[in-house]
């Protein structure tokens, strides 16, 4: 964990709030110390040393914001400015956020914590903070216009209530919300049960991230901010594969998932290798009796997902959203498709014109991947990522559940690869493949559709039946 | 002056001794010598007055030697390919054209120079019988009024030869400055259709890859029909490139004067000539523009004959007076002797019917209007100066421009595109595309560092007072045959013929 400790002086802190006039200094001194992020590192769960004890979560490449006790109040400090992150290595985006991230700090209490939030606007627009579903007194909620005055470029404002009920939560603002939204700003809430739970069991391992998305041109560092839906870059927490951590967990071990979408499509999340349950949805924990065993949850917008799961197979196991296109980096969405169309002899001509082309596409994607050629700056490859056995052919939103007997309790370092025992990978067969017998179909000679290749498409021959009037009346 | 001569009838003998007259004669002889055309002088002449031109290697050939002196020279400047400065040398010792130019002019330099010459004298010989007389009558008569003049007819037919120098030197920077710019056009020609080549060569990948799709069920009809649109366009932009070559490629070999045996041995150089690192600035363009400006130093010369002209006029216009030397013998057949008698005779017009006025006037008013012309080319000097400076700065800035700013970004452009393919964010077909717009730019780069070429000649033309076309966008001659020296219209060029 590299989060560095800033200790705001009075002047310091935003002259916004000074300027605001007659704000005593006694007021400004009370203010907790800011602190803020650098890395995009996954940090080592904040263990609580003030206030009830609870076991703390794991953000994936992310954090948890240390806080303050003030007279039994919890006491935590947001400054949201613009930031730079890292969203793989290779690729840095322009991005507003919290505390040096986005997404922002992972704010952590427990059940019945009276919380103080103060939120100091360091954009250049007003914003907010929307407490996304949390119970609280009304003009706490944070929906600028509606419920409070914006926070005005430079000033601070505090929102306190009581954390009611436990739960996964999330936090962003209600204020030019989609533009923010795109840009960055959000970040993850966890109350912690005070007591032990009838329906929320303790668990080994417990990872929270938000799912959210991005349309950054390649070869520019700004989202654009007017995207509706045609995102180019899907992530995890303002991450994508290669650059999101796996999870490292010890065999046996029961680990919590705990996943928020904060994008404008839904995302299934599906885990490799275990059966999980929901145990928690934004209302609170679901019923025992109702909760069924899944591989995929779909996590629609600006919904709230707890999965939970006995890691008890061993191995690297994928985990990712289902949507095909979101385990992908920044992709052309106009390109035509090259498959079957062989153009060796072309290429020769066309790379007499441009040297440095290459064929691609002719038989799929996957050249892409292997040949790491070099892209637009800041550009991430569409898919890449190099496992034990070769590339991946992965982005976005992708990661590895890593489940090892030797992983020690409460480390979550990596462990690298995992050391298949003999016998239990996947191996080619060498013997001789028979010519499969096909059906035969009347006309015209079946085979010749599949042939594909410069001149098939004259094989291939679909009759298209249109309706003709009303005949039969 | 001969036809006034040949009128004359014998006039009074008046006694005078013979060895005087012979004398005079003979002085007049020396002196009508002296006016002659020295046709190796004048090119010389311009060769010097015209070094940057004609590299000195003007000359009109006449012997069989010479001839083949020039042909080898040819051969020699044919065997590699051609730079600007060695095709100015090959029409310089190759062309018919540039001969026929210095052969005219050794005929304009004799014919103005003929008021020099003193008419030739005439000899009378008279033979008359009366009953028992024979008389031989001889007289040799000749203008004294020609002789009067003859150091102002001198001093017109200096005049004229010069005129015809300067004449011929205006015609060969014309000429050469001609050839400067059909081997700007005809280099600018071969250099942009290999580029028009690649575009035809992207469009027609792009096409046939258009093709395999469709085949392959990945491409409607519609895209295929698109792709193959560009291959159709870009074939016609071919066709019109390589026209292009042909036609100021035929227009630079007239103006070298090639044979066609000739015409299958030359090559270019691949490329113009980078531009100047920094265009010539403005006052040094000024200060090499001089007194010595041809077209002034024309205007000035035919300025100067029409004035000595004009004095020489204001006397014959009035009157003419011949002298005559007689000599003549009697023969007495009664008396069986001869007598001899010796004399000379004047003849003098009398301006009764015709005092010369309008002949005055014509030559007064031809004056006039040269010294106007010579006033209006020393004020246009300055200014057609200036309009080619201008035209040869925007050329320079402009080409510039394109290389410095227009094809880098283009390239930029292309680079990142690559870039853009590798990551599957265009495809194949944009990226040709591309490759056909940054191909045009480069076409368009050429054309503007032809404009730059094209508008330099006509600014070293315009330096020494040759007004040529400063930039025009199509090769005047390109359709037709190559002329004689195109010059702009100007004032006092030939006003003094
Ligand atoms: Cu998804």
């Amino acid at each position: 964990m590299t989060s560095r400790r800033a200790f705001l002086k009075s002047a310091g802190l935003a002259g916004g709030a000074v300027a605001a006039g007659g704000v005593n200094q006694v007021a400004l001194a009370g203010l907790p110390e800011l602190v803020t992020q650098t890395s995009a590192a996954t940090a080592a769960p904040l263990v609580p040393d003030t206030g009830r004890p609870y076991r703390p979560v794991v953000t994936l490449n992310g954090w948890s914001l240390p806080w303050r006790m003030n007279d039994g109040v919890k006491e935590f400090h947001l400054v949201a400015e613009p930031v730079v992150r890292e969203m793989a290595p290779g690729m840095k985006a322009h991005l507003w956020g919290y505390n040096g991230q986005s997404p922002g700090p992972t704010i952590e209490v427990v059940e019945g914590d009276r919380v103080r939030m103060f939120v100091t606007n360091r954009l250049p627009e007003h914003t907010s903070v929307h407490w996304h579903g949390q119970r609280l007194p009304n003009g706490m909620d944070g929906v600028s216009g509606l419920t409070q005055p914006s926070i005005p470029s430079g000033k601070t404002f505090v929102y306190e209530f009581v954390a009611r009920r436990p739960g996964t939560f999330m936090y962003h603002p209600h204020a030019d919300e989609m533009v923010q939204m795109a840009m960055g700003m959000m970040g993850t809430w966890i109350t912690h049960p005070k007591a032990p739970h009838p329906l929320i069991d303790e668990v080994d391992r417990d990872f929270v991230f938000l799912l959210n998305a991005y349309d950054i041109d390649p070869g520019s560092y700004t989202p654009k901010i007017m995207t509706m839906l045609d995102f180019n870059l899907w992530t995890w927490n303002s991450r994508v594969f290669p650059g999101i951590d796996s999870l490292n967990v010890r065999q046996n071990d029961k680990v919590r998932l705990r996943v928020g979408n904060l994008t404008m499509t839904n995302h299934p999340i599906h885990v490799h290798g275990h059966e999980f349950v929901v145990t928690g949805t934004d209302g609170g924990p679901t019923p025992r009796a109702g909760r069924w065993p899944e591989v995929s949850i779909d996590i629609a917008v600006g919904q709230m997902r707890q999965m939970e799961f006995v890691a008890d197979e061993e191995g690297d196991w994928a985990l990712h959203c289902h949507k095909s296109h979101h385990t992908m980096n920044a992709m052309g969405h106009d390109v035509p498709t090259m498959i079957g169309v062989d153009h060796r002899d072309v290429a020769r001509q066309i790379t007499g014109l441009i040297p440095d082309y290459m064929v691609m596409g002719e038989r799929g994607m996957a050249d892409m991947a292997e040949m790491e050629m070099p892209l637009p700056d800041n550009t991430l490859p569409m898919m890449s990522g190099v496992g034990p056995f070769g590339s991946l052919e992965m982005g976005g939103m992708f990661s590895v559940l890593k489940v090892r007997k030797d992983q020690p309790r409460n480390d979550y370092r990596d462990p690298g690869w995992f050391k298949h025992p003999a016998g239990t990978v996947a191996y080619e067969y060498t013997g001789v493949v028979p010519e499969p017998t096909r059906a035969r179909a009347a006309a015209p000679p079946a085979g010749a559709a599949i042939t594909g290749g410069a001149g098939g498409a004259a094989s291939i021959d679909i009759q298209i039946r249109k309706p003709q009037g009303h005949h039969g009346h | 002056m001969t036809a006034v001569q040949g009128s004359r009838k014998p006039a009074p003998t008046l006694p005078r001794t013979f060895p005087r007259t012979a004398l005079a004669i003979g002085l007049a002889f020396a002196m009508a010598g002296c006016a002659s055309v020295d046709i190796d002088r004048a090119v010389a002449t311009s060769n010097d007055d015209a070094a940057d031109f004609t590299q000195g290697a003007l000359q009109l050939a006449r012997t069989p030697e010479q001839q083949r002196d020039r042909e080898a020279a040819a051969d020699a400047l044919l065997a590699q390919p051609l730079d600007q400065n060695a095709a100015v040398r090959l029409a310089l010792q190759n062309s018919p054209q540039l001969q026929a130019l210095l052969a005219q002019s050794w005929a304009d330099a004799a014919n103005g120079a003929q008021i020099g010459r003193l008419p030739n004298p005439v000899f009378d010989f008279e033979r008359m019988r009366t009953v028992d007389e024979l008389e031989f009558g001889r007289l040799l008569a000749f203008g004294l009024l020609d002789l009067i003049t003859l150091p102002q007819r001198y001093g017109i037919a200096q005049r004229r030869t010069a005129q015809a120098n300067i004449r011929l030197t205006r015609d060969v920077v014309a000429h050469v400055t001609q050839v400067r710019q059909a081997w700007v056009r005809a280099v600018a020609a071969e250099q942009s259709v290999a580029y028009a080549r690649q575009v035809n060569d992207a469009a027609q990948a792009s096409a046939e890859l258009g093709r395999r799709m469709q085949a392959a069920g990945n491409f409607s009809r519609l895209e295929r029909a698109r792709q193959q649109a560009f291959y159709a366009d870009a074939a016609t932009q071919w066709a019109s490139a390589r026209q292009a070559v042909t036609a100021t490629r035929a227009q630079l070999e007239r103006l070298l004067g090639l044979t066609e045996a000739q015409a299958e041995r030359l090559r270019l150089p691949p490329r113009l000539p980078d531009l100047p690192k920094a265009p010539m600035p403005p006052d040094r363009a000024a200060r090499t523009a001089s007194a010595a400006r041809l077209d002034v130093r024309l205007a000035q010369a035919s300025y100067e004959a029409a004035a000595r002209a004009q004095g020489l006029t204001r006397i014959t216009s009035l009157t003419d007076i011949e002298l005559g030397v007689r000599h003549d013998t009697m023969f007495d057949r009664a008396e069986g002797g001869s007598t001899r008698r010796n004399g000379y005779e004047v003849s003098v017009r009398l301006p009764l019917f015709d005092d010369g006025s309008l002949r005055r006037d014509a030559i007064g008013a031809q004056t006039l209007a040269l010294t106007h012309q010579l006033e209006a080319t020393l004020r246009a000097a300055g200014s057609q100066l200036r309009e080619s400076y201008g035209a040869y700065r925007t050329a320079y800035d402009v080409s510039r421009h394109y290389r410095d700013e227009v094809v880098p970004l283009r390239k930029l452009i292309a680079e990142e595109n690559v870039l853009r393919y590798n990551g599957m964010f265009i495809s194949v077909f944009e990226l040709l595309a591309d490759m056909r717009a940054q191909v045009n730019s480069v076409i368009a780069a050429i054309d503007a560092e032809r404009n730059y070429w094209l508008a330099d000649a006509a600014l070293q033309a315009a330096i020494v007072g040759v007004p040529v076309a400063a930039n025009p966008a199509l090769p005047a001659g390109v359709a037709g045959s190559a002329g004689g020296p195109m010059l702009a219209a100007q004032g006092g060029g030939d006003a003094g013929h």
